[in-house]
C-alpha cells in the first residue's frame, strides 16, 4: 500500500537532479559570491579591513613602500559587508562561488597603492590617492603641507609662526 | 526599563520571588529589567534557593561562570531560571572570592545543572562542594590541571602543551561503542552503551570534540560586537540565524534599543524559514536512519526550494548574514513576497502527502513507537527543551512563553504529545513545520512598513558606543531543537562574558533514561530523534591539541582523543 503511494509521489516529481557543472547552477539574484575591488576607485583607506568579521581583507605595508589592499578569499564568508561600508563604492559582490584552486595565490587579489612619505623625515603618511583627494577637498592653505607628515607639519607651522613674530626658531 | 537595584513591581508573581530570594535568602538585587531579575545570593544559601525556585515552576536555562577577579576579585557562578509559565527569567548570582573558589553544587535539588557545574569547574576552575561525581566534561584529558582556558590571564590562542591523561572517570564495565565517528552521528561525539544481552543498561557520554573557542573569541580583541553577529552565525551549521539573532537580541537588551517593526518581521520569517528547513532535514535523517532511504530521498527534494528560498531572500542558503546590531540588511519586497508564497504553499502540498506517507509505514511505526521513551518527570527534572519537551507531554516553547520579535502577532498552535517516545518526536516536528508554514503567511500579510534598520545603528556606525559596559543580558529563542540561550555580560567594544547554551546542551543528558531498557537495535534512532546538534553544543574550547598519536590508542585513551582536532 505505502509503496504504491511512495510510486506516485516519485512519479510526480520526476528527475530533479541537475546536471551540473554540464549545465548552469541555480543561483538566485540574492545570492552574494566573491567581491571585486575596483583598482580605479579604491583609495586604500582600508574601512573594509576594519570591519571584515574573518579578516579576508587586510591593509599590508610592503618593503618596497607600496600599500596593498589585500583580499583572501579562502577566509572571506561572502557576507558583503565592506561592499555596504566602501565609501568609495569600490567594491562590488558578484555572484561567483566557483573558486576552487590548486594553489593559494589563486585566491589572493591585491590592489597596489602608491604612497606619499613625509619630505622631511621620509615617514610614510598615506595612500597617494586618498592624500590627494583629501588634499583637494580640503584645499586653501592647508593644501601645501599635503605631504607632510603630523609631526613634521606641526614644527614647519610654528616655525613659520614664529618667524612671523619675529621670535628665532 | 528598570534601573540598576530596583526591580519593577508590575508582575506580582516576579516581587513575590523577590521578596522572597532578598528577605528569607539574603539575597540582594543587583540588576533588573523588564523580564529579568538578577539577584545576587550568599553562597551557602544556593542549594536552598535554587531548590525553592525548581520546585515553584522553574526550568533551570543554564549557568554560566565569569571570572570577575578583575572587576571585584572573585568568581562568580549565574543561574538563569526560567519561570516558563509566567515569562521572566530569574538570575541567581553566587560569588566566591578568588583565594577560595567554591560554589555548592545545586545537582541534588536541579539535575539539569549537572552539565553547567561541571564546565564552570572545567572552564573558570570553579570548585563544586557536595558533588558525588565530579568529572571532566569539556577539556580533554591531557589537558593541564590548572588551566581554566575562560579565565580572563589566558590569551584566546594559548595552546598549551599536553600532558599525561589521567583522572578521567570510567565506568567499571566495558560497553559498545557509537562514535566518535558513526554514520547516525553526523559530527564526532562518543556514546558507549552498557548491554545486558540484546538490552541497554546504561550509557556514557563524552563529546566535546569539536570545541571551537567561540565564546572566548568573542572576548577576544579580535572582535567587535559588530562581528559578533558574524561570529555567533557559525555556531551552528543548522540554526545558525538563530544564534546570531539571539546574541543580537541579547546586545540590543543591553544598548536598550529596540529594532523597527518591519526588521523584527523580517527576522522571525527568516526563523520560522530555518525551522522548517532543520525539522525537514531531521525527518530525512530519522527515515535514513531507519533504512528508508526513499523517505529520505523525497524528504530533502522537498526542501532544496526552502534553500533556494533562503538564499533569496538573505544572499546565502545557509549563514545569512543578515542581522546587524538594530535592524536587518536586507528587505522583503512585493517580488520576494509572491515568491515566498508560492514556494511555501509547494512545500505545505508535497510535505503533507508525503508526511502522510512516511508516519503510515509500518516498519517505521513499529520502530518508532515505544522506543526511546522519556517520560514527563525525566523531561521535567532535566529541563529538557523544544520538541523532545512537547513529546514527553512537557509544554515549553519560548515563542509562546517569552514572546518574542513579531511571534505575538501570528495566531499557532504547540504541537504537544504526551506518549514521549520516537513516534512521538516525528509527529511533533512534522506538525511544527506546517505551523510554521501559517506563521510566515500570517506574519507576511501584516508586514508593516518603514525602516529596517534603528536609527542610531547601521553598517558604518561602530555599535560599541550604543552598548555600555557592566550590563547583563539574557536572550532566548525557540530554535528548531529547542530553546537556545544567549547569556551576555557586557565589557569595553565587546561582551565580558558571552555565554551560549545551545539546546542539544540541554537535550543529551535526556539520551540516557531514554535509552535505558531499551534494545540495542533502537539506539541509533533514538539518539538521532533529539536531533542532536553537536558543533551547538560543543562551542567553547580554546584548543588544537594533538594527542594520542604517540600512544597506543585504546578505547577510553585514545579512542576518544584521536578524532579531537
Amino acid at each position: 500500500m505505502s509503496i504504491m503511494k511512495l510510486l506516485s509521489i516519485a512519479a510526480k516529481a520526476k528527475v530533479v537532479t541537475r546536471r551540473y557543472p554540464f549545465e548552469p547552477p541555480v543561483v538566485t539574484e540574492g545570492f552574494r559570491g566573491k567581491i571585486e575591488v575596483d583598482p580605479k576607485l579604491c583609495w586604500g583607506c582600508g574601512v573594509c579591513t576594519r570591519i571584515c568579521p574573518p579578516n579576508a581583507l587586510t591593509l599590508k605595508k610592503r618593503e618596497d613602500g607600496t600599500l596593498v589592499l589585500s583580499y583572501f578569499m579562502g577566509r572571506c564568508i561572502f557576507c558583503g559587508m565592506c561592499a555596504e561600508v566602501c565609501p568609495r563604492g569600490a567594491i562590488t559582490v558578484t555572484k561567483e562561488f566557483e573558486l576552487a584552486s590548486l594553489t593559494a595565490e589563486d585566491l589572493v587579489r591585491d590592489v597596489k597603492h602608491d604612497v606619499v612619505r613625509c619630505r622631511i623625515c621620509g615617514r610614510v603618511i598615506g595612500p597617494t590617492v586618498e592624500i590627494r583627494e583629501a588634499t583637494k577637498s580640503v584645499g586653501g592653505a592647508e593644501a601645501k603641507y599635503y605631504d607632510l607628515c603630523p609631526e613634521c607639519r606641526k614644527l614647519v607651522v610654528a616655525r613659520g609662526i614664529m618667524t612671523k613674530v619675529g621670535v628665532r626658531p | 526599563m528598570g534601573e540598576q537595584g530596583r526591580y519593577l513591581p508590575e508582575c506580582p508573581e516576579m516581587s513575590e520571588v523577590v521578596r522572597k530570594l532578598t528577605e528569607e535568602y539574603g539575597g540582594h538585587v543587583i540588576f533588573s529589567r523588564e523580564s529579568e531579575v538578577y539577584i545576587e545570593v550568599p553562597r551557602h544559601e544556593l542549594k536552598d534557593v535554587a531548590k525553592y525556585l525548581y520546585s515553584s515552576g522553574a526550568f533551570l536555562k543554564t549557568c554560566a561562570a565569569v571570572d570577575e577577579r578583575p572587576l571585584n576579585r572573585s568568581f562568580a557562578l549565574y543561574h538563569i531560571f526560567g519561570m516558563d509559565s509566567k515569562g521572566y527569567d530569574v538570575i541567581v548570582k553566587v560569588s566566591a572570592p578568588e583565594d577560595d573558589a567554591w560554589v555548592p553544587s545545586t545537582v541534588d535539588v536541579v539535575p539539569a545543572a549537572d552539565w553547567c557545574e561541571l564546565e564552570a569547574r572545567d572552564m573558570v576552575g570553579i570548585e563544586l562542594k557536595g558533588r558525588r561525581l565530579v568529572r571532566r566534561l569539556v577539556l580533554p584529558e591531557d589537558w593541564p590541571e590548572d588551566i581554566h582556558p575562560l579565565r580572563k590571564e589566558v590569551p584566546h590562542d594559548f595552546r598549551p602543551p599536553s600532558v599525561k591523561a589521567e583522572s578521567e572517570f570510567r565506568p567499571p564495565e566495558r560497553g559498545i561503542p557509537i562514535g566518535p565517528y558513526h554514520p547516525v552521528l553526523h559530527e564526532p561525539e562518543y556514546f558507549e552503551l552498557l548491554v545486558e544481552g540484546e538490552t541497554v543498561v546504561d550509557v556514557y557520554y563524552r563529546g566535546f570534540h569539536v570545541h571551537r573557542g567561540i565564546e572566548k573569541l568573542g572576548e577576544s580583541p579580535r572582535f567587535t560586537y559588530q562581528k559578533i553577529p558574524f561570529l555567533a552565525e557559525r555556531i551552528c551549521g543548522i540554526c545558525g540565524f538563530v544564534h546570531s539573532t539571539c546574541a543580537i537580541m541579547a546586545m540590543e537588551k543591553a544598548a536598550g534599543i529596540r529594532p523597527p517593526e518591519r526588521a523584527e518581521f523580517i527576522r522571525t520569517i527568516v526563523l520560522e524559514l530555518e525551522r522548517i528547513h532543520s525539522h525537514l532535514l531531521w525527518v530525512g535523517v530519522a527515515a535514513h536512519v531507519l533504512g528508508y532511504d526513499a523517505g529520505f530521498m523525497h524528504t530533502w527534494r522537498v526542501r532544496e526550494p526552502v534553500m533556494i528560498l533562503s538564499e533569496l531572500i538573505t544572499g546565502s542558503r545557509k549563514t545569512y548574514g543578515l542581522n546587524l546590531v538594530g535592524g536587518v540588511r536586507r528587505d522583503i519586497d512585493k517580488d520576494k513576497m509572491e515568491k515566498i508564497m508560492k514556494t511555501l504553499d509547494r512545500v505545505e502540498k508535497e510535505f503533507k502527502e508525503l508526511a502522510n506517507l512516511l508516519v503510515s509505514v509500518p516498519q517505521i511505526r513499529r520502530r518508532a513507537q515505544g522506543t526511546g521513551v522519556l517520560t514527563r518527570s525525566e523531561a521535567r527534572a532535566l529541563s529538557v527543551v523544544g520538541p523532545v519537551a512537547r513529546a514527553s507531554g512537557l509544554y515549553r516553547d519560548v515563542r509562546k512563553d517569552y514572546p518574542y520579535l513579531a511571534y505575538k502577532e501570528a495566531s499557532f498552535k504547540v504541537p504537544l504529545y504526551t506518549e514521549g517516545d520516537n513516534l512521538a518526536r516525528v509527529l511533533v516536528r512534522v506538525e511544527e513545520v506546517f505551523e510554521s508554514i501559517s506563521i510566515i503567511k500570517q506574519l507576511l500579510d501584516k508586514l508593516p512598513g518603514g525602516p529596517i534598520m534603528h536609527e542610531k545603528c547601521s553598517a558604518i556606525i561602530p555599535v560599541d558606543e550604543l552598548i555600555p559596559p557592566g550590563k547583563y543580558a539574557v536572550a532566548a529563542i525557540e530554535a528548531p531543537r529547542g530553546e537556545d540561550v544567549h547569556f551576555l555580560m557586557t565589557g569595553e567594544g565587546r561582551p565580558y562574558r558571552w555565554r551560549v547554551r545551545a539546546p542539544t546542551y540541554q537535550n543529551i543528558p535526556a539520551l540516557r533514561p531514554m535509552l535505558r531498557g531499551d534494545p540495542l537495535a533502537d539506539a541509533p534512532l533514538t539518539i538521532a530523534s533529539i536531533d542532536p546538534c553537536f558543533s551547538c553544543t560543543d562551542r567553547a574550547l580554546v584548543i588544537d591539541v594533538r594527542t594520542g598519536r604517540a600512544r597506543t590508542i585504546k578505547l577510553w585513551d585514545g579512542g576518544v582523543g584521536t578524532c579531537r582536532l
